[in-house]
This record gives C-alpha cells, sequence and structure tokens, in this order.
C-alpha cells in the first residue's frame, strides 16, 4: 500500500511538473538543429560541446560503456559526453526527463518506446546522419538490429544483437552418454531428435531417465531443458509460423504452424516432463547457476548468457537451436537513438557511431553480453578473432552455432515491426499463462485469444 | 493596527494583534504539512482529475478527449477493468473480515494477563513493520508449490498440497492468507480499544453470574464496535489498494487471477503510458472507494455503539 501511494506520488509529481513546463518545452524543440547543419563537425577548431547519454545495465555493462566514452572524448577532445547510467525504471525516469525538459541528447531506448517516441517525432532519423557519412553507410550494419517506423525513417540501431541458442553442461551429457549438440546450422538436431536428447537428459530421484517407462514425473531431479517460454517465436518462425499477418491486421498464432511449435514446447513440459513447469523454474535458478548446479542440462537462452558462464568457470558446450521446419534464431537487442531535443546532433551521431565499433566496446563482445551491429565482424576473420573465440566466454562451437547462425537465419523479434506490442502482449499474457501451465492446449488458448488481440492489432510498421 | 497604537496600551488592539501574531505562527508551523498536502495531494489530485480527460501520454502534446476514457472503461473497451475490480473487490471481501476476525481474537488473546505478554505482543507486531516488498519475497519462497514450506507441512501432514499464488483459483485466497500476517497493527488497535472497556461492566457481569461467553458477547463486543468499524474502514480503504504483491509476486497472473486494480493502473500508467486513461481509473477507485466508506459509515448507525448517545439508541 504504501508502495502504491509513493508510484502514485511519483506519478503525480510527473504530472503536474508536465503540466507546468510540458507546452513550453515542446515548442521550443520542433525542427530545429536538423542533422545538416552539422557538417562542420568533422572540420578543425570546435566550439566544446556537452552531451548527454543514458543507458541501462549491469555493473560490467556500465563499466565498459563509461570506458567507450573516455576514449571518445580522447578523439573528440572538444566534446564532453556525460555518461548517465539509470539502472530501474528506466522509461519512467526518462519520460520524466522529457517532460522537464531534460532529454538526453543520446542514449538506449527500449524498443517499444522507440516507436512510440519516434512517431511521436521526437527523435531523429538516423537514416539522415548515414546518408550524409562518407565513413560508414547503412549496408554495413545488420539489417535485423534496425528500427525502422516508417519508409525511409530509422528510429535507431541496436546497442547489440542478441540472439538465441543452447548452453549445456558438459559433464552432464559425458555422465549419461549423450553426443555433444551439433553446433552447425546444416547439421541441427530434428524436433523428434531433440525431444529424445532431452529425455535421455532428464532423470527422476531413482536415476531413470524420461524414456524409462517407470519414470516418474513427479520427482524429477534434472531436467534435460530450460525453456525461455517468453521466446515462443524461436519455435513458430522455425515451423513456418507468424505472430502477424503481412498488413499485421491478423493475428497468425492460432493458425496451425504457430500452434503446432507452441504446442510441442508445451508438450516438453507436460507430455515429456523434460522442461520444468513455470512453477518449477520458479524454484530454481535459472541461466548459468541453473546449468552449473544441475538443475537442468541444456539452457536455450539468448547468448548473453555467456557473460555468466564465462564467468563461471563451468565447462559448458554451445549447440545451435533445433529445427522444425526451417533453422530460425530470434534476433533482439534495445536500440540507441538521438532525441530530437539535443542541440548537437552531429555530436551524438559521432558517439552513436563510436558506440557501433565494436573496436570501442571489445570488453562487452568479448565477455559475451554483446554481438556487434557491424556486418564485417561477422564475416572477416580476423575481426571475428578478436571477440568469438579464444576466451572464456566463446568456447569452440560459438562461431557455428551462434555467429552464424544468428547472422544467416534470424529473424526480428515482433517488436521491431509490430504496432502497440506492449497493449498486444498484456492481451496475450494471460493466455500463455494457460499454455504454459498446462491448463490448456495451444490450440484452445490462442483460438480464444485471437479476437482480443485483433481488437488491439494496429497493424504494422512500413520500413 | 500599527504597532504604536499597541504600544499606547490599547488593550483591545494588543490582544487583537496578538491573536493575529497567533495564528500567524500556527499557519507558519503548520506549513510545512499545508504545502505538503497542497503540492503534493491536492496539486496533483486536481492534475490527474484533468488528465483524465486527455490523452496524456507524457511524450506528446495531449488533446482533451471528454468522457472517453471513463467510456472505454465503462463500456468494456478495456478488456482489463471489470476483471481488475472483480479480483479486487473478492480480494477485499475475503480478506478484510478475515483480517478483522483475526486481528480481534489476536487482540483478545493479547490482552489476557499471561506472562511475557509484551514479548508476544512485539513479536505480533513486528511483521507490520516489515516492508511489502520484503514479506512478498519471503512469501514468494514460502508459498513455492515445490520447496515452499507450506506445502512441506501439508504434504507431512499427509494432506494435498497447493498451488498457491501460480493456481488461478487459488492466488488471491494466498494472498489473503499472506495479509493475515501484517495484521499487528490492527491488532494494536484493538488492543488499545479493550483498554478502554470500563472494568465495572466486566464485573455487573460476574455479579448476575455471566461466563466469559457473556462477557465478550455483551460487553466486550459492543463497547468495540467503534473501534471494528474504524477497523472495518481502514482495512477497506487499504484493502482496494493493494499493490506490492501482485507487482512483485504474481505480475497479476496467472491469467489475470491476481490483476488487482491498482496494479492494473500502475501498468496503464508505466507500461503503456495513457497517463489519461490511468488517471481516469484512479479516480473511479477514488469514487468506489469514497461510496464504499460512506456505506460502512451510513450502516454505523445500526451497529456501532456510541456513548455520547446511548440514550438515543
Amino acid at each position: 500500500m504504501k508502495t502504491i501511494k509513493a508510484y502514485l506520488m511519483l506519478a503525480v509529481i510527473a504530472l503536474v511538473v508536465a503540466a507546468c513546463s510540458g507546452n513550453g518545452a515542446n515548442n521550443g524543440r520542433s525542427g530545429a538543429n536538423a542533422p545538416d547543419n552539422a557538417s562542420e563537425a568533422g572540420s578543425g577548431k570546435q566550439e566544446p560541446v556537452t552531451i548527454k547519454y543514458t543507458f541501462w545495465g549491469s555493473p560490467n555493462e556500465k563499466k565498459v560503456q563509461e570506458a567507450a566514452i573516455k576514449g571518445f572524448m580522447k578523439k573528440y577532445p572538444w566534446i564532453t559526453v556525460k555518461a548517465q547510467h539509470i539502472p530501474e525504471e528506466y522509461t519512467t525516469k526518462l519520460q520524466t526527463m522529457a517532460v522537464s525538459g531534460e532529454t538526453p541528447d543520446i542514449g538506449l531506448l527500449y524498443g517499444e518506446d522507440t516507436m512510440k517516441w519516434a512517431e511521436e517525432g521526437r527523435l531523429y532519423n538516423i537514416k539522415d546522419f548515414f546518408d550524409n557519412d562518407s565513413e560508414i553507410q547503412l549496408t554495413d550494419v545488420l539489417e535485423n538490429t534496425q528500427y525502422w517506423w516508417d519508409e525511409g525513417k530509422l528510429a535507431g540501431i541496436n546497442g547489440a544483437l542478441e540472439v538465441f541458442g543452447l548452453f549445456y553442461n558438459k559433464a552432464m551429457f559425458e555422465e549419461l552418454g549423450v553426443e555433444p549438440l551439433p553446433t552447425k546450422a546444416e547439421e541441427a538436431l530434428s524436433w523428434e531428435e531433440f525431444v529424445e536428447v532431452a529425455q535421455r537428459l532428464t532423470i527422476d530421484s531413482g536415476g531413470r531417465n524420461a524414456l524409462d517407462p517407470a519414470f516418474d514425473p513427479g520427482k524429477i531431479k534434472q531436467f534435460g531443458i530450460s525453456l525461455p517460454t517468453w521466446a515462443y517465436m524461436n519455435a513458430v518462425e522455425s515451423n513456418g509460423g507468424k505472430f502477424v499477418n503481412e498488413d499485421g491486421t491478423q493475428f497468425m498464432l492460432s493458425e496451425p504452424e504457430a500452434v503446432e511449435a507452441i504446442q510441442r514446447w508445451q508438450d516438453l513440459i507436460y507430455k515429456y516432463h523434460v522442461a520444468p513447469t513455470p512453477t518449477q523454474s520458479a524454484s530454481f535458478p535459472g541461466g548459468a547457476t541453473g546449468l552449473q548446479s544441475k538443475k537442468f542440462a541444456i539452457s536455450m537462452d539468448g547468448q548473453w548468457t555467456l557473460v555468466d558462464l564465462g564467468a563461471s568457470g563451468l565447462d559448458f558446450g554451445i549447440g545451435v537451436l533445433p529445427v522444425m521446419k526451417q533453422m530460425k534464431t530470434m534476433n533482439l537487442g534495445e536500440p540507441i537513438v538521438i532525441f530530437k531535443d539535443t542541440k548537437h546532433p552531429q555530436e551524438a551521431w559521432l558517439l552513436l557511431k563510436w558506440m557501433m565499433n565494436p573496436e570501442n566496446t571489445l570488453e562487452l563482445q568479448s565477455s559475451g553480453l554483446w554481438m556487434p551491429v557491424l556486418k564485417k565482424w561477422y564475416e572477416d576473420p580476423e575481426l571475428i578473432a578478436k571477440w568469438a573465440q579464444g576466451n572464456s566466454a566463446h568456447p569452440e562451437g560459438y562461431v557455428d552455432a551462434i555467429l552464424n547462425n544468428g547472422f544467416n537465419n534470424g529473424f526480428q523479434n515482433t517488436v521491431y515491426y509490430v504496432r502497440n506490442v506492449p497493449e498486444i502482449n498484456s492481451v496475450l499474457q494471460p493466455a500463455f499463462d494457460l499454455i504454459w501451465q498446462g491448463k490448456q492446449t495451444a490450440e484452445q488458448a490462442l483460438g480464444d485469444v485471437k479476437p482480443k488481440v485483433e481488437a488491439v492489432l494496429k497493424g504494422v510498421y512500413n520500413r | 493596527m500599527t504597532e504604536a497604537a499597541a504600544r499606547a496600551g490599547n488593550p483591545a488592539s494588543s490582544f487583537k494583534n496578538r491573536r493575529k501574531k497567533e495564528a500567524l505562527y500556527g499557519y507558519l508551523l503548520a506549513s510545512p504539512v499545508i504545502l505538503g498536502f497542497l503540492i503534493f495531494v491536492l496539486g496533483p489530485m486536481i492534475a490527474s482529475f484533468i488528465f483524465s480527460f486527455t490523452d496524456y501520454n507524457v511524450i506528446s502534446r495531449m488533446n482533451f478527449v471528454g468522457l472517453a476514457n471513463y467510456r472505454n472503461l465503462f463500456d468494456g473497451t478495456d478488456p482489463f477493468f471489470y476483471k481488475s475490480l472483480g479480483v479486487t473487490a473478492y480480494y477485499v471481501l475475503l480478506g478484510v473480515p478475515l483480517q478483522i476476525v483475526c486481528s480481534f481474537l489476536m487482540a483478545l488473546l493479547l490482552n489476557q494477563n499471561i506472562q511475557g505478554r509484551s514479548i508476544f505482543r512485539t513479536i505480533f507486531y513486528l511483521p507490520t513493520i516489515v516492508p511489502v516488498v520484503a514479506s512478498s519475497v519471503l512469501f514468494l519462497w514460502l508459498l513455492n508449490p515445490d520447496i515452499g514450506l507450506f506445502n512441506q507441512i501439508l504434504e507431512m501432514l499427509g494432506l494435498p498440497t497447493s498451488q498457491w499464488i501460480y493456481s488461478e483459483r487459488m492466488a488471491v485466497p494466498s494472498l489473503v492468507l499472506m495479509s493475515l500476517w501484517t495484521i499487528g497493527g490492527t491488532t494494536v488497535i484493538f488492543l488499545a480499544g479493550l483498554q478502554g472497556v470500563p472494568r465495572h461492566l466486566y464485573e455487573a457481569v460476574e455479579v448476575d453470574g455471566g461466563k466469559a461467553r457473556h462477557r465478550l458477547l455483551y460487553v466486550t463486543i459492543p463497547l468495540m464496535t467503534p473501534t471494528i468499524f474504524f477497523n472495518t474502514v481502514m482495512g477497506l480503504i487499504g484493502g482496494f489498494q493493494i499493490f506490492g504483491q501482485a507487482y512483485i509476486m504474481t505480475q497479476g497472473g496467472p491469467n489475470n487471477a491476481t490483476l488487482f486494480y491498482s496494479y492494473y493502473l500502475y501498468r496503464e500508467a508505466f507500461d503503456n503510458f495513457r497517463m489519461g486513461s490511468a488517471s481516469a481509473i484512479a479516480w473511479v477507485l477514488f469514487v468506489i472507494i469514497l461510496a464504499m466508506t460512506l456505506l460502512v459509515f451510513k450502516s454505523s448507525n445500526l451497529w456501532v455503539f456510541n456513548e455520547n448517545e446511548e440514550g438515543k439508541r
């Protein structure tokens, strides 16, 4: 009760501040400082300029980002970057800054907010900067890291790319005599093979695996796999399904391909008993710790888990995702954007370019947390060796299973192209609760929720 | 009045002057509270009332949309409004009576003349000062279906276990159960009320040959009705505002079973950033709580014992 009061209080304070200052701040900024006025940035003597950069992230990310910014200020001595780390309630904080006229010049922003801010005219079109820059082309950047809010209008580019893969505890595989997981997309396990591997890795308290007829699903000691149920689009796309149709007017998760894919994930939990239920996974640690403590043998997860795995000292292996009809791995990441309020768009662009170059943030890439957004870092063996090889976070298999697979078979998370994602998710989430709790089949739950989702569908973003 | 006049010895004016001065100091010393109320409560309330008629979303210019925000709630365009109202009402109806009964019984027990009474009182009050975030995390573990203490105890007794907050049916009852852990505050108020029951009335019952049961039914409970009344009102208000548990433990799930009104409001404001609609939701809650409170007040004539109006009843 006290919390709600506090939140409400915060809200109303924000609102009052908005009422006092909002309009004035809005008026002043429209149209000022188009990106073209800043070609001066490359020339000799410069007025000292201060820009503010906001970001979130772990203490480690904070450290590396701040180091990157230090490097930036060394290269561009006339630019002072005030880096502000906001670890919690990022969006709320930024909204508050916006209404009080304190909007940063450049910063990370969550994908769904990026689209909203862009549509409200609060972000620069990054494409204009690319068009006026001879050092870098938009074609140098991975397509799947780009947030387009309209034709020719680019709102932002991921700070980092993230994709999905399988991470497993090698010792558990050896103990049970299970072959290491394939790393090449062409050799990926079929769904049936994958289920069998998971069954062989799931052990009850009597030491029987899930293939044994006497297997007791009520007393499971270790699970075969831990599923990122929220990332179900991995299964859907792999089975040829879609979230919405081309123009975003129809909900497609209730179509047979998607239903089958999601049902297969549900079956891992309730039919084969090789993945924990939501309540079971609530009681044990996820990610690296779960693998290390042998709660599960394989973790299907985003590649950012490598930063923990690399630091854990665990002898882990990497596998490529299993394949249903086609190999697919979800691409996601939150973009860095340049805010319309900035008086120094060109300097902000220089910083954005700087942050895009892994050379300047190498520790974030080599620690396993980030993947680069520039194509050549996936293609040039010399550059690949700089981040994806020869360190504890990137063991053998990484280049095939994560790097190449992400580069070749990635698809974008829904937030990149579907409008109104937060509201869609709030309608969709209850249906997925029923699915992951085993209360309803995928077909039933998704069929029932279809009209409700379609009521809040607002189309897709053109790019 | 000038100071010269006061000094000249006009008694009336000097008195008036002092009154004025006193009033000034009074307001000055009370000003932190008054200003706090104006700036942090009344101002924002007015602002949110205005926002409730707009489509304000923080980052863009707001437009007046008339009653659209309210209409969307009541005509079912917003799919969560009635659901969250129902869930919250269920929590209040189940929780408040239980809290009142339990804390009343607890107060009776803590009012007994037993050894170490103040220690018990402290122990039972203690959970109240644990922040809701901490107790929520604690109960997440206690209620865990696989390794939680509750299920382990049930299992040990050979009773069927429960999925607790992970089950649609049990989620709200689980949170009610959890709320019973923090009834210390209510208990203390009841305890204070019990101190005010005149001893001679008990003695009168005893003289008439009454038992403990009669003392409770004919003396304690009637004389405690004002306290029960107060606690009911406070419980209602608090119950309708339940938030932290849903925010931390269930995120409104499973399948919206714990989508409490305040959490729904929070989601509208800080996930969807529809401040206009969120303000409308808040005002509807304000009206609901006001109505409920008035209702309880109205009903109080029927059951609350008022010493001063004894003759009129």
